[in-house]
């Protein structure tokens, strides 16, 4: 097949597109105004049944050419939408908005091609403005800034390191070894959020077993390269019953991203500048050495009087360090730098934006650096057919240092693990390092030298086509079609020169890793609208999708390297791996929303898929969908009073999380000895019956509004059930293999999602917008057909994850000194936020996020770590056991029970808080419209008990086993100020 | 109107059967998968099983050498970044072995691995008709023989928990036996390669079988290991008979057999092993006991080297690095000269033969610079002497342990903290219960 053919259809209807008739025109203008009758700038006032529209200038005025009669919607962000009947003898129209306090009539993406008012919503769909995204004091990364924002959602960042590296888990685990994290799709285009491994494996031996590649080599996840500047709007499909539409690619929901677009009128320009700086939010602190104390690292009294000796000479010498400080204390500079420029005429509208961001780490020769181009073009073609372009490039580069777990001594942490105060481990005068007396690596060594670099080139393009067909009084039937690609190559480059301690045995080690990815993906769909009278309307749609993948790794580890090299050719040694995935799904759909009486909204929907990567290629999977709502106060049953709005409604979906690639095969992998070419089977069994794992979500909820909006309650109850959940079961080893994708049972999800949004002030001078979430989730496995065995973190003496019927599935288990207990849960009791808004006169604004996660505990490793490194901080104190030294105890632990490894990971967090001003009655001469100056801290406050560097980390990635806590980069925190300028 | 939705809902339609014809199926796009080797395997990819298998034999080697060395207190392992070592290997506190950690999952499901590769190569030599019966011969006995070694490995570990024999079909794995018949099931399985190789033509490349590559070779690399089995099953005779048929003799090189060789080759692998001198943070160092218990002059003293500074971890310290294997490409002993001598030595005292027990006991005392043997000639003596001979000249090579625990001995090992333990066997693996 062809790629041309892809784009059949929209040939095929360009070309058979019916003739138009052209009513008689006539131009009419208008003002759209407040409830106080302030003019209301980029209100959108669009003829109904046509792609044809205009926008408020900055008086609220408006100029259209619409035939004889016609009906206009006029709408605008926090009012409520008005239809309005023009005709002809009608010249000045006055429309006066009411606000939208309740966001009822927010459109809100329902279907691929269609999308449906909040008022009539049968889900719960979160979304995130651009304001509280990137408006309050912004993160890195944009998966950073999602964190804490989405009621429902269980968000970990897994690393302190630049770059991002974010977890998503909506609604509870949906997957336990398959992909637990949602699909990203941006203006249209479905964007990978592979994370690639740079390597590392093949120094920090972190996972055993000879890989260069191994979840524990910190990657970030390639979602982060997209820019949260750009971004309009995030919905978020939590479950099936609101995502079902799309597919295979579902089950973890789906996130839809909305980029800015230019809007007619007066081109704007903004231009805005962000300095800030960026410090480790804690730091553990180290064990303060006495000659005694120094002694003890020895049991050999000779070596111990050396130590006690060498204590006393540095303390005399006035070079006792702390190291953690010196390596994890500094202050990074951050700097970030944006230019848009958007507008538009009748027929094109552009928003134009380039952005580059700059920040340092708080380790030494670690940061950050994004640069990003957006275009996005709007072009009416004729008053029927309009066509959307959004084009995207990002140069993403981060420098991730060596954190984490390793086996070799030399991830930053574990190599501070082991080093006492009195280690001298400072550079001479020629700027030679010292080999660390008491670790198989010096920090301060592996930081000047070495390189951990992810660099990534990435094109996004999505392409947007919506035709009308035909029309007439009643039917109104749209082609649209939408689709694009996502191109990115990523250069991983981890250099380790053969000067480092480590290297002893390598002489240097350079690992050069290409991928390259692209996916692409389209839907051509047809819609229709019928309107048989003002009580009833149906929308029809229906249309074929396809999603492609293809991608290409190719990973070099050279070692013996020619000093001052980096080209894998300049060296003694040479491994090469290389990994290509495939695949190719298919879908048809079809999808029926119907409005009675303005009330009831029944939608219902079908969606047939198949994958490249099932066992069965030719089987299509059907995804069924249905939902209702009911709208009391609509239909009058309820009246109006006390009560603004009020709607019951349920929703019910299905979807499926397609197997990884290759899990149908048994492969034999290569495994060489002088020269010989070796196959060695893999140890991971392959099953050619392997199914997708299937997801039905079934959601009810009520809301309701108060105090004409002011006041608005949602309360949602979900049961999301995971049939034939996928898992890389452990098998017998003696069968050869050690895994096996398996459908290994089914799992549960149930929940209750709160949510209030209120406006309790709301006079000229002040206003004040709160909403406030609450959120839980309880998982049960409820079948599972293999033995349970723990997996996910390093076993039952450290305390492991491990899925059970009858259990939760993140349930943590290890030895509790009378065997094998469960010891905790990673998932969090409950969670809550609230995100605040205060703004006086219209030009001071204070804005907050708080977000608190109750209970979720982790397996903290990092103090076992400095314990047997005799470096803890509270080392010596006694609280743990009476008459025993905690770190003593601690160790004494290991091997009876793991108790003491599990931690409460409970927090409370000022996530963000921004104080901004605007000055927005400018001279007219000064050219300048406003100018906004704010500050903001991301990250300052966080009350835990927890006890390592931070309760959100991850050691094994984006995974199922998150909270796993092994010297992870520390997490920081960050003071920014900043500075807007619009033209 | 309505007619005009239903006609385009047709095309919509139409155009998705149209690309339902195009279904598509990728394939393995990055190694070859089994179904390839079953179907008619040819000889090069019959040769590429040969050394996958050679390779895997590789694999995690050093946690079985640190199993066995740590808890036949040869030495220890210190490791910054991980703790088990000094922990459960050695017992510290209430630390037991666990059937879940790497100590004992890694090294087990290592060689059950190339046990698989075995089973495969012998299934895709059977159903290939590209190559003569002979041919087909020597790729079986190769596969059985490495397959008996893999096997032997584990029942070391897991001791009377034993291992599974017959794990041809993974959906049905063959029950576990205890360590007699694990022995006897092992020793069959050499038998029966001893008789493929009886009319195999080997033409296939092996790394580490220098002189020992052909077909008569491979029956004394056969024979060597069947006699260490026999030794183990107490089949004295049976020893005998096996270093006959082997590579066994006393006036040759200590270091004749066969080995585990690495490089720095594209997808090989090193030798996990080595630690240079003097590390810190990751060091492999000898029990105190090695240098103490050596006897004067015995130049084995070597296969350790004085480190500059002590090294300690949570209450161990030891002055000396291994230096058994001293670069990153240094071969690693599967089974050599020296054992069989001492094999030969084992069998002739539990046969009461002495005086050529003794013989054969001063062969490896003078070759280490010791006197010949002047002790009492009773079997205590000679064993107490056999097992000192055997602790020094296959340090770290996997023994002592086992030796110890095949005569009763575990108890004489000494105990360095307060608490710790010797285990006299692993668990079975989690996955296998």
């Amino acid at each position: 097949m062809k790629k041309a053919f892809h784009f059949l259809p929209v040939i095929l209807f360009l070309i058979f597109l019916p003739d138009w008739l052209f009513a008689q025109e006539k131009t009419i203008t208008g003002k759209v105004t407040d409830a106080n009758m302030a003019p209301l700038t980029g209100v959108t006032i669009s003829i109904n049944k046509s792609n044809k529209g205009t926008i408020t200038d900055a008086d609220g005025k408006f100029t259209l050419t619409l035939p004889a009669t016609a009906k206009l919607t006029v709408s605008a962000s926090g009012f409520k939408t008005k239809i309005i009947t023009a005709d002809a003898a009608q010249n000045d129209i006055q429309v006066k908005m009411e606000e939208d306090f309740a966001k009822l009539d927010e459109v809100v993406v329902t279907g691929l091609a269609t999308n449906v008012k909040r008022r009539n919503l049968a889900n719960a769909v979160a979304t995130i403005s651009s304001k509280q995204l990137n408006g309050v004091a912004p993160a890195q990364t944009f998966d950073a800034a999602l964190n804490g924002k989405i009621s429902g959602a269980y968000i970990n960042s897994n690393t302190g390191a630049p770059g991002g590296g974010i977890s998503v888990k909506l609604r509870g685990v949906t997957s336990i070894y398959g992909n637990t994290q949602p699909l990203y799709v941006v203006d249209g285009v479905f964007i990978d959020n592979t994370a690639t491994s740079g390597g590392l494996n093949a120094v920090t031996n972190a996972a055993s077993g000879g890989s260069p590649t191994s979840n524990q080599d910190n990657a970030s996840s390639r979602i982060a390269d997209i820019r949260a500047e750009d971004i309009d709007n995030i919905e978020i499909l939590k479950g099936a019953s609101a995502a079902a539409i799309y597919g295979s690619k579902a089950s973890a929901g789906v996130i839809v991203i909305t980029t800015k677009r230019g809007k007619q009128g007066k081109t704007n320009i903004s231009i805005s500048q962000d300095l800030g700086q960026v410090s480790a939010r804690k730091l553990l602190g180290v064990r303060e050495f006495t000659a005694e104390k120094a002694a003890s690292l020895s049991r050999d009294p000779s070596a111990g009087a050396a130590l006690a000796a060498q204590f006393t000479a540095a303390k005399t010498a006035g070079q006792i360090y702390d190291y953690e400080k010196e390596v994890y204390g500094n202050k990074g500079f951050a700097r970030n730098t944006v230019l848009s420029v958007s507008g538009g005429g009748e027929k094109t509208n552009f928003f134009f934006s380039a952005a580059q961001k700059d920040e340092d780490g708080i380790v030494k020769n670690t940061g950050y650096r994004n640069s990003s181009l957006r275009l996005n073009v709007d072009h009416r073609i004729t008053d029927n057919i309009k066509i959307g372009i959004s084009t995207n490039y990002i140069n993403s580069s981060a420098d991730r240092g060596l954190s984490g777990n390793d086996n070799t001594g030399t991830s930053i942490g574990i190599a501070l693990s082991s080093t006492p105060s009195f280690a001298q481990l400072h550079a001479d005068q020629f700027g030679n390092y010292p080999a660390n007396p008491f670790g198989a690596s010096n920090p301060l060594q592996t930081i000047a030298l070495m390189t951990n670099n992810e660099s990534v080139n990435r094109f996004i393009t999505g392409l947007n086509l919506d035709a009308i067909l035909q029309k007439n009084n009643n039917s109104i039937t749209r082609f649209v079609a939408r689709g694009g690609f996502d191109f990115y190559n990523l250069e991983t480059n981890a250099l380790f020169p053969s000067a480092l301690q480590f290297q002893a045995v390598n002489k240097g080690t350079s690992i050069q890793g290409a991928t390259k990815n692209l996916s692409t993906n389209y839907i051509a769909s047809l819609v229709n609208s019928f309107t048989p009278s003002d009580k009833l309307s149906f929308t029809t749609s229906a249309g074929i999708t396809r999603e492609s993948g293809d991608y290409y790794n190719l990973l070099n580890v050279a070692t013996q390297v020619i000093s001052g090299q980096s080209n894998v050719d300049q060296a003694g040694a040479l491994t090469a791996t290389q990994f290509r995935a495939k695949y190719q799904n298919d879908g048809v759909f079809v999808q029926e929303e119907a409005v009675i009486n303005n009330g009831i909204t029944l939608t219902g929907g079908v969606r047939f898929d198949r994958s490249s990567n099932n066992g069965d290629v030719k089987k299509y999977y059907a995804y069924p969908k249905a939902g209702v709502s009911l709208n009391l106060t609509s239909l009058g049953l309820i009246q109006k009073g006390l009560f603004d709005d009020i709607k019951l409604r349920a929703a019910y979906g299905q979807a499926t999380n397609v197997p990884a690639y290759g899990s149908k095969f048994t492969s034999l992998v290569v495994s060489n000895i002088a020269g010989n070419p070796g196959s060695l089977v893999n140890i991971q069994r392959g099953d050619a019956s392997i199914k997708p794992e299937k997801q039905t979500e079934l959601e009810a909820g009520i809301d309701f509004s108060l105090l004409n909006g002011k006041l608005a309650f949602e309360f949602t109850y979900y049961n999301k059930k995971i049939y034939d959940f996928l898992m890389l079961a452990g098998l017998p080893a003696s069968s050869g293999f050690s895994t096996k994708w398996v459908n290994a049972g089914d799992l549960r999800n149930r929940g209750v999602e709160l949510g209030v949004k209120a406006k309790p002030v709301a006079s000229k001078n002040l206003t004040w917008n709160t909403s406030v979430n609450f959120w839980l989730n309880k998982s049960l496995v409820t079948k599972y057909t293999i033995t349970p065995v723990p997996q996910g973190s390093f076993g039952y003496v450290l305390g492991s994850f491990q899925v059970e019927q009858g259990k939760s599935a993140t349930q943590i288990v290890g030895l509790n000194g009378a065997g094998v207990g469960v010891l905790g849960d990673a998932e969090p009791k409950f969670q809550m936020n609230t995100y605040n808004e205060i703004t006086f006169h219209n030009k001071l604004s204070l804005r907050f996020l708080m977000h608190w996660k109750k209970g979720g505990d982790n397996v903290n490793l990092t103090y076992l770590q400095n314990d047997f490194g005799q470096t803890s901080p509270d080392f010596d104190a006694m609280t743990l056991k009476a008459g025993m030294p905690n770190g003593i105890y601690r160790i004494s632990q290991v091997g009876s029970s793991a108790k003491v490894f599990v931690e409460d990971a409970s927090y409370l967090r000022l996530r963000e808080i921004g104080l901004y001003y605007s000055f927005n009655k400018l001279p007219p001469a000064l050219f300048i419209k406003n100018i906004r100056v704010g500050a903001s801290l991301n990250n300052y406050l966080t009350i835990t008990k927890y006890k390592s560097y931070d309760p959100e980390v991850s050691n094994f990635g984006t995974g199922f086993s998150s909270g796993v806590d092994v010297d992870p980069y520390p997490a920081s925190k960050r003071a920014s100020l900043h500075l807007a300028i619009d033209f | 109107m309505k007619h005009s939705k239903y006609i385009y809902t047709a095309i919509v339609i139409a155009t998705a059967i149209f690309f339902s014809a195009c279904k598509k199926d990728y394939g393995n796009l990055n190694s070859p998968t089994i179904e390839q080797f079953l179907g008619n395997a040819s000889k090069s990819e019959l040769n590429n099983l040969v050394s996958g298998t050679e390779s895997g034999m590789r694999n995690n080697i050093a946690f079985y050498l640190d199993d066995v060395g740590t808890i036949g207190r040869e030495g220890y392992r210190f490791s910054g970044s991980e703790p088990r070592y000094v922990t459960d290997l050695l017992g510290a506190n209430d630390a037991t072995l666990s059937n879940s950690n790497f100590y004992i999952t890694n090294p087990w499901a290592a060689r059950y691995r190339v046990v698989k590769n075995c089973n495969i190569l012998i299934l895709a030599a059977t159903n290939s008709s590209l190559i003569s019966s002979s041919e087909k011969s020597g790729y079986i006995g190769f596969a059985r023989t490495i397959k008996a070694y893999q096997l032997l490995l584990n029942l070391n570990l897991t001791y009377t928990k034993g291992i599974r024999i017959n794990v041809t079909d993974p959906d049905n794995l063959g029950a576990f036996v205890n360590y007699d018949d694990g022995l006897t099931a092992i020793a069959s399985i050499l038998d029966s390669a001893k008789t493929d190789f009886a009319t195999a033509a080997v033409a296939f490349p092996l790394a580490g079988f220098d002189g020992l590559n052909d077909a008569a070779g491979l029956l004394k690399v056969n024979r060597a290991i069947a006699a260490r089995v026999a030794a183990y099953r107490k089949k004295w005779p049976e020893v005998l008979t096996a270093l006959n048929e082997s590579f066994f003799d006393v006036t040759k090189d200590f270091y004749l057999g066969v080995n585990h060789v690495f490089g720095t080759g594209s997808g090989d692998q090193l030798n996990p092993m080595f630690i240079p001198k003097n590390q810190s943070g990751e060091v492999r160092v000898a029990h105190a006991s090695f240098a103490a218990d050596i006897k004067n002059g015995d130049d084995r003293i070597n296969k350790t080297s004085v480190r500059n500074s002590t090294a300690s971890l949570n209450g161990l310290s030891s002055d000396r690095d291994v230096w058994v294997y001293t670069s990153s490409t240094a071969p690693l002993p599967i089974i050599r000269n020296e054992e069989l001598i001492l094999l030969y030595a084992e069998a002739k005292i539990n046969t009461n033969a002495f005086p050529d027990a003794v013989t054969a006991l001063n062969v490896i005392r003078l070759g280490h610079n010791l006197a010949p043997y002047a002790g009492a000639i009773t079997t205590d003596a000679l064993i107490a002497e056999l097992l000192y001979q055997r602790r020094y000249s296959l340090f770290y090579e996997g023994h002592r342990w086992i030796d110890l625990r095949r005569y009763n001995k575990l108890a004489n090992l000494p105990i360095d903290r307060t608490g710790d333990d010797v285990w006299t066997e692993f668990p079975l693996p989690v996955t296998e219960q």
